[in-house]
């Protein structure tokens, strides 16, 4: 399968008042065209820098130290202004966090719906819209005011303005992050369900474990501002073999059995403000040691998934998984 | 369709009965604007007529607001005088508004070094003081409305500049500028079609208080005989006359000053009122 996303080696990072910080520290990341993968990271990992970065929507105080994006077939950071308004507008959907704050409050729903088609619509395709993403009531709908409708209706109106294009990329930050619990599951499965019959790459980012597993092929882990592991979601969350991950996976409610605690990942994700020396969750690893410290950990690839860690052997869940040899 | 403008007349009339403050303020405003504008159609007299009558005569049955220098009487002189100084300060602040705005706008969806520049000259503007502004436009364009508008517009655009600015810089940070954006929408789209309907607000309760700084600034050059110019009235060129006969004709001042008065104090708490009605945090509001 031909590759939709690429991110190698991709540093970014922001000015601030007090310095630069880095918030991607070379970041590896493969996504299969069509493939709907979930970054996952505790705050600040740097997965909604990378997500934002897929359509040069970081703030103007990002800067891009090194490494290469490219979506399609297309280098983002080579792109001049029109490339990436044609990119965004021919490829590229967003679905944002709070949909309350993604809607502009002054227009109607219809009007936005409008503005999201390629071309002039008229109202009977406006409606279709808004069926599409299983709003009830539609012309009530297209009438209203963003705050006369519930968050849930908000996001799915804005999943609707998201892919009226046919997007070819559907970046989605923690669409569900503002819901309610129990319309999660439902806007998860309406953005699984789109992506499929629209045949979009989508790029689910989250820090709910579970949110990922249920909706995601392909799982990407994020810590300090790299991909620490990516491979098939089956196999990362059933067999993980960095460090982090399996930390956070003892971590995450879900799988424990009756009696067993959870368990927290001692200490805090770096905030980095230079290129880490060595691997960046060497400080919380109980596998690290001095090589650990003093190097960086390249990004292995192995058959079934790619992997930055020293101690990928040691760190098996296998015991001595013989068909992982370093590359 | 109706739904939008019914709530905006429903949500004044709903601010207007919390604050009966503001629905006194906006009785004597339109009162005092309706009696300007149908200040030619009503009995009282031509204000620029010649005068046939005595000079400086007190209050009387024939002359209620008694009679000029010139012998004219001064009530039509009054009434005209609402007129000439609300259309100078509300023209010029109109102008001002949509200049403001746009320029806002700019700086704010831009930022960098736009927006600093634009920050810089508003600054810059804002510390002339209007009287100084205006003696060197009236120099230079020579004296009468054009410059007065010249100095309103000069004297309340850093106003604007700023307001609209802060309000557009938090609006451009929100997501649907971003989902706009990914939409591929030109700048300007963004602008005229996201930014500006999310900061009328602002802009305003910003108009409510340029107008009455625009009002007033009318009044202090015509007063200085910089403004409006004889035969027209003003209600600063009022006052200078009353100011001038003052010890021996004391009424002529009090028309035009209470007038004055009266109309800025009801547009500031109109402008207070629209404020407490739109602005979403009132606790964060300046006491």
């Amino acid at each position: 399968m031909s590759e939709f996303v690429v991110a190698s080696d991709l540093a970014i990072e922001y000015r601030t008042p007090r310095g630069a910080v880095r918030a991607l520290d070379g970041a590896d990341l493969r996504v299969a065209a069509g493939a709907s993968m979930g970054l996952v990271g505790e705050s600040g990992s740097g997965k909604t820098t990378l997500g934002m970065a897929m359509g040069r929507l970081l703030p103007s105080n990002a800067r891009r130290v090194a490494g290469s994006l490219s979506v399609g077939s297309q280098s983002l950071f080579d792109l001049d202004d029109d490339g990436v308004a044609s990119l965004r507008r021919r490829q590229l959907g967003f679905v944002f966090q709070n949909p309350m704050s993604a809607l502009n409050p002054t227009a109607r729903i219809g009007k936005q719906i409008g503005w999201a088609l390629e071309r002039k619509a008229n109202q009977r395709e406006i409606h279709e819209r808004l069926q599409q993403v299983g709003l009830r009531d539609v012309p009530r709908v297209a009438h209203a005011y963003p705050h006369e409708l519930s968050g849930g209706m908000a996001q799915r109106v804005v999943i609707a303005m998201a892919i009226a294009r046919r997007p070819r990329l559907l970046v989605a930050d923690e669409p569900t992050a503002s819901l309610d619990a129990s319309v999660r599951g439902q806007i998860l499965e309406l953005i699984k369900s789109l992506q499929r019959e629209i045949g979009a790459t989508l790029i689910l980012l989250s820090h709910e474990l579970s949110m990922v597993a249920r909706t995601c092929d392909v799982v990407g882990v994020m810590y300090g501002g790299r991909v620490v592991e990516a491979g098939p979601a089956s196999i990362v969350f059933n067999a993980p073999l960095h460090p982090y991950t399996q930390a956070l996976l003892k971590a995450a409610p879900g799988a424990e059995r009756p009696g067993e605690r959870l368990t927290a990942i001692p200490g805090m994700p770096p905030v980095l403000i230079a290129a880490s020396v060595g691997c960046s969750f060497a400080a919380r690893c109980h596998l690290a040691d001095e090589t650990c410290r003093r190097t960086r950990p390249e990004v292995r690839h192995l058959p079934d998934r790619q992997v930055a860690c020293h101690h990928i052997e040691a760190a098996s869940p296998r015991g001595g998984a013989g068909a992982l040899d370093p590359s | 369709m109706d739904a939008g403008r019914n709530s905006i007349l429903s949500q004044c009339s709903k601010a207007m009965r919390a604050d009966p403050l503001m629905a006194i303020a906006a009785g004597v405003l339109a009162l005092l604007l309706c009696v300007g504008v149908l200040g030619p159609l009503l009995p009282i007299g031509d204000p620029t007529a010649i005068g046939i009558g005595p000079r400086l005569a007190p209050p009387s049955p024939a002359f209620p607001l008694g009679s000029d220098e010139l012998g004219r009487s001064f009530l039509p002189r009054v009434v005209g005088g609402i007129l000439v100084t609300f259309q100078v300060a509300a023209t010029a602040v109109l102008l001002t508004g949509a200049l403001g705005a746009v320029i806002g706008l700019i700086a704010a969806y831009y930022r960098g070094r736009v927006d600093t520049i634009v920050a810089r000259l508003a600054d810059a503007l804002f510390a002339f003081p209007a009287i100084i502004l205006g003696l060197m436009t009236a120099s230079i364009l020579g004296p009468g409305d054009l410059s007065v508008i010249v100095v309103i517009v000069a004297a309340t655009l850093p106003l604007f500049i700023r307001v609209v600015r802060s309000v557009a810089l938090s609006i451009a940070s929100r997501e649907f500028v971003t989902a706009a954006e990914v939409a591929g929408a030109s700048p300007v789209r963004i602008m005229a079609m996201h930014m500006l309907p999310n900061l009328m607000g602002a802009l305003i309760i910003q108009f409510t208080y340029a107008l009455s700084l625009g009002m007033l600034i009318e009044s202090g050059l015509s007063f200085l005989g910089l403004g409006t110019q004889p035969p027209y009235p003003s209600l600063g060129s009022l006052l200078q006359l009353g100011a001038t006969y003052l010890a021996i004709a004391p009424w002529l001042v009090f028309a035009p000053g209470v007038t004055l008065a009266l109309t800025i104090l009801a547009i500031n708490l109109l402008g207070d009122g629209l404020r407490h009605a739109i602005d979403p945090l009132p606790g964060r509001a300046l006491k």
